[in-house]
């Protein structure tokens, strides 16, 4: 896997796991051990999809009716 | 008196973003604004303390100082002598515009220490970097010192030298449970009926003391006889007692001289001036004497809690302030009117205030498990009088507002919700969730009472005094029925037991054989075996941290004493004995269940597609457990999205819920405390969701080590509750919440914009309605968007706030850590 902020290439294991984004997406986060970004790392895949950073939810929202809430309210 | 406006927009505008916060500020008083603003956070953010909060060593030396020059005393006697050293060479403050005063540390940014509670926790506060009050070398060295004294003297210390060596190393292990079984830290109940029913001060109470003694040297002159040999004890515990209440009024005397001096010599502002008289009259009157009005109550109350931290490290603040104080809300507001309700409000305020300012040192450990606060304020509000009617009264209503002009994290509130609550209190209640405090949680009343008789045997009049004894646990305030002292080392991290289920008892994670060798369970050929397993682990963890607990107990007044908290407890007073000695406690003990849920969607997903479906071997799966389904992504997913979920409504897996639960039951009323009574387990977490993330290992229910646990009690996991809010309420709604448990505690989010205006309301109170009519005994609220709460990850001073609903207690959102944060931003937001 290649971490996209410093393309630094290993195995995902080699990535330091930090928790999963939602147990039911293959979403997890993990740590660079060069730069120490947080990375969104799809599991399935095997790849690093982009750097997390304060306030970022590259999985999306909540479960439930969030993404609904304005239309309900409508 | 009315704040300046802190931000731009009217209050309308600022309502209709739902910008509560901004809102507060606002509408609060200039008194108000100024407490809530100039207290000091002693909660830690994720697990560190705040810059500035310093560890007090002011009152730790005072104490040691004069612990050792005592060294010959019987133990209550001893720490009597050292806390009344304490209450009478402390320094003492007054903070600009405060009403009332009290602070058990010497500087309001100080943290107490519990010196002689836990070497391990000494040490930590000797390695705890940024705490130390400058200059730094110099408090190390009187820290080093202090710890050199109290090494293998300590509670904890005492109390690990006679445990079984198995049962000690495991439950330092940290990995099954935590808390110490001391009553140097704890819960401790108040005996508020002997208190604040009784309308007694420390002179009245000194005065029953000394009838007892007297009653008690007509014996020890008698015809001797065994029957008087433990007299002797009880007259040196009866003499600790009035040593500390006299200690105690003296503090509070120091008070009332310093807000004269304050007021006659230094104050120019003649409205200040007269407040600072009136404090000084205040702290005159109380504890010493019974109050007569509500600042006096507030007052009263405020020293007892602040006494009883001198004297323990004490993780929650039951009480029940609308009960108690209400009738002297009544009195000065609506009677005599010497108070208006603005003032009256500004009261509550400040009281609310001077609890959030209470902070003590704490192990990193319980700072993970109780991110952003510093114990678990749940104060009591509502529910019934002695006699059954409605005890909600106008103060109850004062303080559903007060908290949503100050929007402290602590205390929060439980309400005791029953069939006979005012439409106008539901809608406080509801103001408040709205708000976002994510309190008051909402608990079934009627239900609660019976529980408490069900588990331990309350007559039904003091059942209906209950207050929560921490975040969840009903415990009256009678003297029979209080609870002196609950030890939080009966806290199981429960997820455990299905761990253990599934690796013969072995711990990978901690790399040690815990629990019992319950086989391998590869070799598991049918569900039966895998839930015999963990019914052995079940028993064999619960009996460790009772049997723990139990000797914690008996031996606590040997190794610790409690004169103090003696001293205010009918119990003791008329016996003599230390209040933590289980006699004449009728018992009221559970046991904390961290991690529950996990158990259930574990075994239904192992039930299900290895047992059921034969989609994978029980090989494969204790395979990819042990890789931290590390390479078994496709596999793990299977577990989480093809296995059957709790709180979907779905009987394959309530099913197992139900059976766990009682299982469970059947083994609480086996396992016994001090007093002879039962120990029931209550599902719940604080934030040791997180805390236990890196110790509990991979699970059947799709997670890894290091991802958080779910947030508790019965609580469906994050984003698993795919069918609805009813769904959730239908599946908890399947538990017996009386003979299953002690109580089960719920978190749902719903959606602020849904619940807007009156439409919202209509729906919460439809809402509750039915989660009543299913029985449920608790339902708490995180009302929050996501759009909000991502907003305060990415700019956290514009938001800092924003509350949310952690498990049993709430927090400002950016005092907790980002897995915290992403962990209740994953949970399911409700339509209802």
């Amino acid at each position: 896997m290649k971490c996209t902020e410093c393309s630094y290439e290993a195995g995902v294991s080699s990535f330091r796991y930090l928790y999963n984004a939602r147990i039911d997406a293959s979403m997890t986060l993990r740590q660079c051990p060069q730069c120490q970004a947080w990375l969104a790392v799809d599991e399935l895949a095997g790849e690093a999809r982009q750097r997390v950073t304060d306030g970022d939810a590259p999985w999306g929202k909540s479960a439930g009716i969030e993404g609904l809430a304005r239309d309900v309210a409508r | 008196m009315v704040a300046e406006p802190a931000r731009d927009g009217s209050v309308q505008e600022l309502e209709n973003k739902q910008e509560w916060w901004w809102v507060a500020e606002k509408k609060r008083s200039k008194r108000l604004d100024y407490l809530r603003k100039a207290v000091w956070k002693k909660g830690a953010l994720g697990g560190n303390y705040a810059p500035g909060i310093k560890l007090d060593l002011e009152c730790a030396t005072l104490f040691t100082d004069m612990w050792n020059f005592w060294k010959y005393d019987p133990i209550m006697m001893r720490r009597a002598k050292a806390i009344a050293h304490v209450l009478d060479n402390k320094t003492i403050f007054i903070t600009d515009h405060a009403q009332l005063v009290g602070y058990f540390g010497s500087l309001p940014h100080t943290i107490m220490w519990r010196v002689d509670g836990a070497s391990m926790v000494n040490e930590e506060a000797y390695n705890e970097p940024g705490i130390m009050p400058e200059p730094e070398q110099e408090s190390l060295e009187k820290v080093a010192k202090l710890n050199d004294y109290w090494a293998g003297q300590t509670a904890v210390d005492k109390v690990a030298r006679i445990l079984d060596p198995e049962d000690a190393v495991k439950f330092l292990s940290g990995a099954i449970g935590w808390g110490a079984p001391s009553s140097a830290y704890g819960y401790s109940g108040k005996d508020y009926e002997y208190l604040f029913a009784g309308k007694r001060g420390f002179e009245d109470i000194i005065e029953d003391i000394e009838a007892a003694i007297e009653k008690a040297e007509e014996k020890t002159v008698g015809v001797p006889g065994p029957e008087i040999l433990d007299i002797y004890d009880r007259l040196q515990n009866w003499d600790a007692m009035i040593l500390v209440l006299e200690a105690a009024m003296r503090h509070a005397k120091r008070y009332a001289r310093l807000a004269r001096t304050m007021a006659e010599n230094f104050e120019t502002d003649d409205k200040r001036k007269e407040e600072l008289l009136r404090l000084a009259r205040t702290c005159e009157q109380v504890p010493a004497k019974s109050p007569r009005n509500l600042q006096e109550s507030f007052q009263y109350d405020h020293f007892v809690q602040m006494f009883a931290r001198v004297e323990a490290h004490e993780g929650a603040w039951p009480a029940r302030p609308d009960y108690y104080h209400g009738p002297y809300y009544d009195k000065d507001v609506n009677i005599d009117k010497t108070l208006t309700k603005e003032e009256a409000l500004d009261l509550v305020g400040e009281f609310m205030i001077r609890a959030y300012e209470v902070g003590g040192f704490a192990p990193r450990w319980a700072r993970e498990g109780l991110q952003g606060i510093t114990g678990t304020w749940v104060w009591t509000l509502g529910g019934v009088n002695k006699d059954g009617t409605d005890a909600c009264n106008d103060l109850t209503i004062a303080f559903l507002q007060a908290a949503r002009l100050v929007r402290v994290s602590n205390p929060t509130f439980g309400f005791r919700w029953h069939p006979k609550v005012k439409d106008e209190v539901m809608r406080e209640c509801f103001e408040c969730i709205r708000h976002g405090l994510g309190y008051p949680s909402m608990r079934n009343d009627p239900l609660l009472v019976q529980n408490a008789m069900h588990w331990h045997g309350h007559p039904l009049e003091e059942a209906r005094t209950w207050v929560h004894q921490a975040c969840m646990s009903p415990c009256p305030t009678t003297k029979n029925g209080v609870q002196p002292m609950r030890m939080a080392s009966a806290t199981a991290n429960c997820a455990k037991m299905v761990e253990y289920a599934l690796h013969n008892g072995y711990d990978h994670v901690v790399g040690m054989q815990m629990g019992p060798q319950t086989g391998e369970a590869s070799s598991f050929t049918d569900f039966e075996q895998l839930f015999q397993a963990w019914t052995t682990q079940m028993q064999w963890l619960t009996n460790l941290l009772v049997r723990t607990v139990n000797l914690g107990r008996y031996k606590d007044p040997e190794f610790f004493g409690r004169p103090f908290l003696s001293g205010i407890s009918q119990r003791s007073v008329e016996s003599g004995l230390d209040v933590v000695s289980p006699v004449g406690d009728r018992g009221n003990c559970w046991i904390t269940a961290f991690t529950w849920v996990e158990n259930i969607d574990s075994l239904a997903a192992v039930k299900k597609l290895v047992f059921d479906e034969k989609k994978y071997t029980m090989e494969q799966l204790i395979t990819a457990l042990k890789a931290n389904w590390d390479g078994y992504e496709q596999m793990r997913l299977d577990f989480v999205n093809n296995a059957p979920k709790w709180g979907n409504d779905d009987d394959y897996v309530d099913d197992i819920m139900i059976r766990c639960l009682q299982a469970t039951a059947r083994h609480s009323h086996v396992m016994k405390c001090p007093s002879g009574n039962n120990w029931p387990i209550l599902p719940e977490n604080v934030s040791g969701n997180i805390h236990y993330a890196s110790i509990v290992g991979a699970l059947p229910n799709g997670r890894r080590c290091g991802d958080a646990l779910y947030d508790g009690g019965i609580s469906p996991g994050p984003g698993l509750d795919k069918k609805g809010p009813t769904a959730v309420l239908a599946s908890c709604g399947k538990i017996d919440h009386i003979a299953d448990g002690r109580a089960f505690l719920l978190n749902q989010r719903l959606s602020p914009t849904q619940l807007a205006g009156e439409k919202g309301y209509q729906l919460w109170k439809a809402y509750i309605r039915t989660w009543a009519d299913l029985g449920l005994d608790h339902v708490q609220f995180n009302m929050v968007s996501d759009e909000t709460l991502r907003a305060a990850q990415k700019d956290p001073e514009k938001y800092s706030e924003v509350i949310v609903r952690v498990a049993g207690y709430s927090a400002h959102f950016v005092d907790i850590s980002r897995k915290t944060q992403d962990n209740i931003i994953q949970r399911t937001v409700q339509g209802i």
